[in-house]
């Protein structure tokens, strides 16, 4: 593979760009990795797929790049088991999380994020994170009585006396979507939906 | 242990809560109240982003942003005690705090994007919240007040063969403040005890992801349900009763999907889901309808709890 680095070599470019990047909070936990592959062998995504956690901190400390378009590293549950057990205090849940980021930025991945842009949404209108109305069928059909559930949750809201109401006031909504504007999320996600419509 | 406040204190309000078990909002303040807990909740604090977050829709820097005007919140009401009960806002949250305490470039752009676009009151200042001082969970606050919760148990849930589901977001994420143990978690065993009751202890997968695992339930249902399976099997192979969680995201796919799982299992599972607040509410006397919400239910708590025995007074 061309763009491929090796630990010797220096700087290891792309495992300081994740340990400079904002979400990373183990300073440079991945380098300090020796492979030693507990955190494959606690991990719920290794157990049933193809998923290996040991293998994605290779593959950064290589400088394999090509690893942002791996369709496996997108099998993580974020139960961050890896992250919790690592003898020398790395995270590949963070790690995990990062590379999906640096693939967001590099426009891959938008099919991924696309069903899940209703948080987003509900942020928008609500701001609230509520499952995305796109999933509502298959809950419906796997969920017996959720739907029934939900048409009634405002009355099983009021016999629980729970107050305030579900939705914030109109001036929180419009404070929240201003800095949801104002850090790109907005541009970001309407430009993977004008994408991904457009594929359509 | 670290230091828990019972005053002072944010009921952070959580978006699975509200609209999927909203018994456990009544359920926390019914606990809350019987425990003399001073909390409030805010009509202007608004979700965490966390469903996003872990979808990967939202980056840090958007999560971060709407810690921060919750922060300020919490701290305008002077109440600077996040309590959360939903195990990702509360991982979310701490992380926030973290990184806007740690990381100047960050606190410096948030707060820069705040003073160009007329938000200079949601302004973060360095240390303003601390992660251990300021951010628990619900089950921190009910810890330190356990020695309390004996003498408000009205129902002797004793009989019932009970297990504990620790989230992952609760005991995992920032592990140096998780209480009860992280490998082999126990903070709700411990709080369960205090009712009057004994759990099972270990089981097989006890610490194990409940495997929701965010888009892995809606975008990959095979890789999540088999993961949720190896739980459920093993929950129902200690013929369990009454499985307890402390995230609501896990009560989902535990009582949601159980019937689900079982059809695919070619198993009958029966075990019911509660919260821990709702577990305690129960037996301190919590009205199934008007407290413990269970309507919201999907696995009936009545195809379990058929009635409830009160406590024989030991005088």
């Amino acid at each position: 593979m061309t763009n491929q680095q090796k630990i010797t070599d220096s700087p290891i470019d792309f495992a300081e760009q994740i340990i400079e990047d904002v979400k990373n909070s183990k300073e440079d936990g991945v380098l300090k990795c020796v492979q030693c592959g507990m955190c494959t062998s606690t991990c719920p995504a290794a157990r049933h797929s193809d998923y290996n956690p040991r293998e994605i901190i290779e593959r950064v400390l290589d400088g394999d790049i090509s690893i942002i378009e791996d369709d496996n590293i997108w099998n993580c549950f974020y139960c961050y088991t890896c992250h919790s057990v690592c003898p020398v205090g790395n995270s590949v849940c963070e790690v995990n999380q990062i590379l999906k980021q640096f693939a967001v930025s590099n426009e891959i991945g938008y099919d991924k994020l696309y069903e899940y842009l209703g948080f987003a949404d509900s942020y928008f209108t609500a701001a609230i994170g509520a499952i995305p109305e796109i999933f509502f069928t298959d809950i419906d059909r796997d969920v017996p009585g959720w739907w029934e559930f939900r048409q009634h949750l405002d009355e099983i809201r009021s016999e629980l006396e729970l107050d305030p109401p579900l939705m914030p006031p109109e001036d929180v909504i419009d404070e929240v979507s201003t800095i949801l504007t104002i850090t790109g999320f907005k541009d970001k996600i309407d430009k993977i939906r004008a994408t991904q419509e457009e594929e359509k | 242990m670290k230091q828990v406040p019972d005053k002072d204190i944010l009921l952070f309000r959580s978006c699975l809560v509200s609209v999927e078990y909203p018994g456990v909002e009544a359920s926390t303040k019914y606990v809350f109240d019987k425990l003399g807990v001073d909390y409030a909740i805010s009509e202007k604090q608004t979700c965490c982003t966390g469903l996003g977050h872990y979808s990967d829709v939202f980056d840090q820097v958007d999560t971060s942003a709407i810690g921060a005007r919750n922060f300020r919140i919490a701290k305008d009401i002077g109440r600077p005690n996040l309590v959360m009960m939903c195990a990702t806002c509360y991982a979310i949250n701490k992380k926030s705090v973290k990184l806007l305490n740690r990381k100047d470039e960050l606190r410096e752009h948030i707060n820069q994007l705040f003073d160009e676009n007329g938000l200079g009151h949601l302004k973060y200042e360095k240390d303003d919240l601390k992660p251990t001082e300021n951010i628990f969970h619900v089950v921190d606050i009910l810890y330190a007040k356990k020695d309390e919760i004996r003498k408000h148990i009205k129902y002797d849930l004793s009989e019932y063969t009970i297990a504990t589901h620790h989230g992952c977001h609760y005991c995992k994420v920032h592990y140096e403040d998780t209480i009860g143990g992280v490998r082999d978690p126990n903070v709700m065993d411990e709080l369960i005890g205090e009712c009057g009751c004994r759990t099972i202890g270990w089981y097989d997968h006890k610490r194990a992801t409940c495997g929701t695992g965010f888009r892995q339930r809606y975008s990959n249902p095979e890789l999540s349900f088999t993961a949720t399976a190896d739980k459920m099997n093993a929950i129902a192979d200690e013929d369990v009763d009454i499985l307890v969680h402390l995230c609501p995201n896990c009560h989902i796919q535990f009582d949601r999907y159980q019937h689900l799982i079982g059809e695919r299992e070619g198993r009958k599972f029966r075990a019911i889901h509660l919260n821990i607040a709702q577990f305690i509410a129960l037996a301190m006397g919590g009205d199934l309808d008007n407290v413990i919400g269970a309507k919201a239910h999907t696995v009936p708590i009545d195809s379990v709890i058929k009635d409830l025995k009160e406590v024989k007074n030991e005088g």
